[in-house]
């Protein structure tokens, strides 16, 4: 006589099987990390909110598109959500980049107010795709591999992309120093 | 990289972000079981893309009733007179495939400038469920094979370089070869039946590459690597719906 385990299928599996409420459950913690993402490739809240949710259901509509398993559910995800702050940003033709909705408040540990307002002027000179390498590296703290999965390209080319960047809001930036 | 300019940058980011909405999960849940997204953007914004949306498909529609059953070759490389009809309106139903025809009866490679080839009761969108290569004497061939029948409108234009910008990321790949031609399949799709390589490298003589580079919102886009320039010719074989893109190799 013999018992046959009948396995539960993961979240994944019925996600991929057709259950909006497995796939919701599987993007929910990264909700945060892509709103962050969105809000400052656009610079626009409620356009980030927009952004995030259109690229959710994109995802699970494309959902086997996706290349290997759960772990590769972030890089994809947020590739996805980064495609659709460029496509926003593409249908705002008639409106001018905004600048940040919030100013920061300075705060006792802050770096003196110069400081602070030259690092936010060469922020804002940077374009969405120059923030997105830096978004991913510095604020979500993405490893190097999963910033290039993100970004479809190489690690190499994924850590050059962080320098150039980076060395656009710090000149003495050394390439040793993106690790 | 220093403590302080990661602390400083995070700063100037958490600035511009702020916090999401305690609601963002709920809406997104929303979305996802309606299984379409809703904007909080103005109705008539909604409404005005609806009327764009409708004007365009008139007029495509338009368009196509004008180009139906004719390849149209675009500057200075029309079809010389008596060549035989292309065989993109050979879409007569049969039950066999149909083969494709003898040379004579092909459309002429053409060899400056685009084509445009016209899909016949093309449906909303033609899924891609195959993407093939081949080398014949004369010419090397891609067949792209839909499941569902031809695509509404294909545009095929030599391009400079094999440098492509890939749809929807702008990101751009570089082929084998020296230069390219770039193939636009609209009304198209090709992640729903197609599960091949989006990345063929065949090496043949003339076709040394060939790449997806956009499957997005209706429209296919395939880059080719080619070792030199090269004349082409495209048309349609039905049962079921092929694109076929010769390249001339010698």
């Amino acid at each position: 006589m013999s018992a046959v385990m009948e396995e539960r299928p993961t979240p994944m599996q019925r996600a991929t099987a057709g259950d909006a409420d497995s796939f919701a459950m599987l993007i929910d913690p990264l909700l945060n990390p892509a709103y962050r993402l969105a809000a400052v490739m656009l610079s626009d809240r409620m356009a980030a909110e927009d952004a995030v949710q259109e690229a959710s259901v994109k995802a699970w509509r494309n959902l086997r598109q996706l290349r290997g398993d759960e772990s590769s559910l972030r890089a994809w995800f947020l590739s996805i959500v980064a495609n659709e702050c460029r496509m926003t940003r593409r249908r705002r033709w008639w409106s001018v980049v905004k600048s940040a909705d919030v100013e920061t408040e300075l705060r006792n540990d802050a770096p003196s107010h110069e400081a602070v307002t030259d690092l936010r002027r060469a922020v804002a000179r940077l374009d969405p795709d120059e923030r997105l390498p830096l978004v991913l590296y510095f604020y979500l703290d993405l490893p190097l591999d999963e910033v290039a999965r993100t970004l479809r390209v190489s690690p190499s080319a994924a850590k050059s992309r962080i320098y150039r960047a980076a060395r656009r809001l710090r000149s003495d930036l050394t390439l040793e120093e993106v690790s | 990289m220093s403590r302080d300019f990661r602390r400083d940058l995070n700063r100037e980011f958490d600035a511009i972000s702020g916090q999401p909405s305690p609601a963002l999960s709920a809406r997104v849940r929303a979305a996802l079981a309606e299984g379409r997204p809703y904007r909080t953007g103005p109705f008539w914004m909604a409404g005005l893309a609806a009327g764009l949306i409708a004007a365009i498909v008139v007029g495509v529609l338009v368009v196509a009733s004008f180009n139906r059953h004719q390849t149209s070759v675009l500057p200075g490389t029309a079809p010389t007179p008596g060549s035989s009809p292309s065989p993109v309106a050979t879409t007569t139903p049969s039950a066999m495939p149909s083969q494709t025809p003898p040379d004579s009866n092909l459309p002429p490679f053409v060899c400056v400038g685009p084509i445009s080839l016209a899909g016949t009761h093309s449906p909303m969108v033609a899924f891609v469920d195959a993407v093939r290569s081949g080398t014949h004497t004369g010419y090397d061939r891609v067949t792209i094979e839909f499941s569902n029948g031809e695509p509404g409108n294909v545009d095929m234009s030599p391009h400079e370089g094999t440098t492509f910008t890939q749809g929807a990321s702008g990101q751009q790949v570089t082929l084998q070869g020296s230069t390219g031609l770039l193939v636009i399949i609209h009304g198209a799709d090709e992640h729903t039946a197609y599960n091949g390589s989006t990345d063929i490298k065949p090496g043949y003589s003339m076709l040394l590459e060939l790449r997806q580079v956009e499957d997005f919102e209706g429209t296919v886009q395939w880059g080719f690597g080619l070792s030199k320039t090269a004349c082409y010719r495209a048309f349609y074989l039905t049962n079921p719906a092929r694109l076929v893109i010769d390249i001339q190799n010698s």
